[in-house]
């Protein structure tokens, strides 16, 4: 168990900047997610941390000591890869207790810890097989014991899950929590997927661009994100974003402008509003709204509609809608609740 | 022109025709022929009627002959002496330009290691016979000018080497020429080996704390075995078969004390010098077995191990 501090860390190739500055806390035994599109600068980062990336300027702090210059293995952290980096040559109990051997500890000490991580896993019966012999989900095992058996400081993920079907994902994902809980380990890890991010994470920083946007709680990142681009990352569908009508907009924009931003500070001239808070209501009830798509998905359905004068089209999760609900149907729509988010010219929240 | 359309069921043999009529003319027939020669006594040049059955005596011949017993240490000597170190520095050399060159310096490398291996056998003979000659050779100038210097002069000759003539010194003279020749084609197969490791493993072993030693050990040298065991076979089966380079060095008689006769020479010189085809032919088939049982074990040491792929 450790705890990480970036403070002021950049990283740079040539004369592009790829991390432009990131100062972040990670607590002792905390599960911390790097969320963002690709490119946002996540995986260098975590790459950084590990060792296997140099640091351009700033520092990384390990329990305090600086560990900008330390070789890998001396920071104590141990990493999954994407791609699990199985050694292909070697059975599974010779790729976990490889880091035992470099280290120099005895044959029978290695394959009594490797036993050990393997019974935590479940993966006591692979040990004499070889990686390539073994499915997706069972690499994936291997690889997270091979970190386990080093017994390190930090546990590094660089998006682990990637690789498997979306049923083993869930599995893993329920997995990799009950080890975080039994061992208590600091972890980072790394995800381009928001579901992932919102279910793992004790925090979530939230990466764009090389930098961080924000730092904070699954759900209070997602009720209170700090500007437009955390709103619209987290969620899905998409938050809908609905900007301020112009003088001359249409009379059904102007409608909605009002339902959503009306007592709401002059300096908002965009307001975000999850489909989950979208109400369809009676033609004639709400605004006036047009059903373009409907995905029926059985326990819900997901609407994409169009208001007169708003460019973009509206997102709405509601009960499953029934057949009524098709392209082409004429709705009402009206909020839920006082559930709506402001924000500025900057696209910084307005509260 | 209907008439010349090909059906369908003749048209692979048809198009094959001129492969499996060219492989009939010169590679089956030669076997076979050499196969029933190697039981015939014939004198090439009274023609074919003369030829007649022995049996067993032109394998007994060769197993009591002590040239060609001698020729077999000649070649086994050659093919270890200039194969295992192409091998030992092809293996670095590879990793080497992998690590230190970008793309295009790299390839460059590639092409100059590559060069000689693309080079005829006879400008080579010629060239390092040139520079192994006594007198004018760049080799002995240059130890003469190593002599010269002080501190060196214990390590060096204080005469000049008589390479291609003197027994002892032709085998080590042929074995570096061959392994300059085929170094650098064991590098581009070591080179394109190594590029197929995926980075993430030396990554991954870099967390584990294994140094590039170690990682050269347990990384680089494992998964380049396949190659390994590819190149190694390559020079088994060509370095038991050398015969131009110390043919045209020896001028095509295996040098002083048939220090350079390898058994290609040798049983060339048997058919085409002594005029004893059916003995050539027994000793190209001993050959040929011997060949086939190196072959064997190095798979049997090389082959790649664990479950079948």
């Amino acid at each position: 168990m450790a705890q990480v501090t970036l403070s002021g860390i950049r990283k740079r190739y040539g004369s592009v900047d790829v991390i432009k500055g990131i100062d972040l806390q990670i607590h002792e035994g905390e599960f911390m997610v790097f969320v963002g599109p690709s490119g946002c600068g996540k995986s260098t980062t975590l790459r950084m941390i590990a060792g296997l990336e140099d640091i351009t300027a700033g520092d990384l702090l390990i329990d305090g000591v600086r560990a900008n210059q330390l070789r890998p293995v001396d920071r104590g952290a141990a990493m999954v890869f994407q791609s699990y980096a199985l050694y292909p040559h070697m059975t599974v109990a010779d790729n976990m207790g490889f880091a035992l051997r470099m280290a120099g500890v005895t044959a029978a000490e290695r394959s009594a810890q490797v036993g050990r991580a393997a019974e935590t896993l479940r993966i006591s019966h692979l040990l004499e097989r070889y990686p390539r012999e073994l499915s997706g989900g069972e690499r994936q095992r291997v690889a997270i014991g091979r970190a386990i058996v080093r017994k390190p400081k930090v546990f590094l993920f660089d998006e682990p899950l990637s690789n498997l079907d979306a049923a083993l994902r869930v599995n893993m994902r329920i997995e990799l929590c009950r080890l975080h809980a039994e061992l208590g380990a600091t972890m980072i890890y790394v995800t381009h997927d928001q579901v992932e991010a919102m279910t793992m994470g004790s925090r979530i920083a939230v990466f764009n661009a090389g930098g961080i946007e924000q730092v904070g709680a699954p759900l209070a990142l997602y009720d209170r994100p700090a500007n437009e681009f955390v709103a619209a990352f987290l969620g899905a569908p998409r938050i809908n974003l609905v900007s301020q009508p112009q003088a001359d907009g249409s009379a059904a924009h102007r409608a909605l402008w009002t339902l959503l931003a009306d007592g709401r500070p002059d300096r908002v001239v965009r307001v975000g509003w999850r489909p989950e808070h979208v109400r369809v209501v009676a033609a004639d009830t709400g605004i006036p709204a047009q059903v373009v798509l409907a995905e029926h998905l059985g326990d819900t359905s997901i609407l994409y509609l169009r208001v007169e004068g708003v460019t973009e089209l509206l997102h709405a999760k509601v009960a499953a809608g029934g057949p009524h609900l098709q392209p082409g149907v004429r709705i009402g729509l009206s909020a839920r609740g006082d559930t709506v988010i402001g924000f500025d010219q900057h696209g910084c929240q307005v509260s | 022109m209907r008439g010349l359309r090909l059906s369908p069921g003749m048209a692979p043999y048809v198009l094959l025709s001129p492969f499996l009529l060219l492989f009939a003319v010169f590679g089956l027939f030669p076997l076979l022929f050499s196969l029933y020669l190697a039981f015939q006594v014939w004198e090439p040049t009274d023609g074919l009627a003369a030829m007649h059955f022995v049996g067993l005596d032109n394998f007994r011949f060769a197993l009591g002959d002590a040239w060609f017993w001698k020729s077999l240490r000649n070649t086994v000597w050659m093919a270890l002496a200039s194969g295992i170190p192409q091998h030992a520095v092809a293996i670095p050399l590879a990793c080497f330009l992998q690590a230190a060159f970008r793309q295009r310096w790299r390839d460059l490398m590639i092409g100059a290691f590559f060069l000689p291996y693309i080079t005829s056998t006879v400008a080579i003979a010629i060239m390092f016979s040139s520079l192994f000659s006594t007198d004018f050779g760049l080799v002995n100038l240059g130890l003469a000018t190593l002599h010269g210097l002080p501190g060196l002069s214990w390590l060096t000759p204080d005469h000049p080497i008589d390479w291609l003539g003197r027994p002892e010194n032709i085998k080590p003279a042929i074995s570096l020429i061959v392994f300059w020749r085929y170094v650098g084609f064991n590098m581009v197969l070591y080179l394109a080996a190594l590029q197929t490791i995926p980075a993430d493993l030396y990554e991954a072993a870099a967390m584990d704390g294994a140094s590039h030693l170690q990682q050269f050990r347990h990384i680089t040298l494992p998964s380049l075995r396949p190659m390994i065991y590819f190149a190694v076979t390559l020079s088994v089966i060509g370095g038991l078969q050398l015969f131009e380079e110390p043919f045209i060095l020896t001028g095509g008689r295996g040098g002083s004390d048939q220090a350079g006769m390898s058994t290609a020479i040798y049983l060339y010189r048997m058919a085409f010098d002594f005029n004893d085809f059916g003995a050539a032919s027994a000793m190209s088939w001993l050959l040929f077995f011997m060949v086939a049982g190196l072959t064997w074990l190095t798979n049997r040491a090389l082959r790649p191990q664990g479950p079948a792929q």
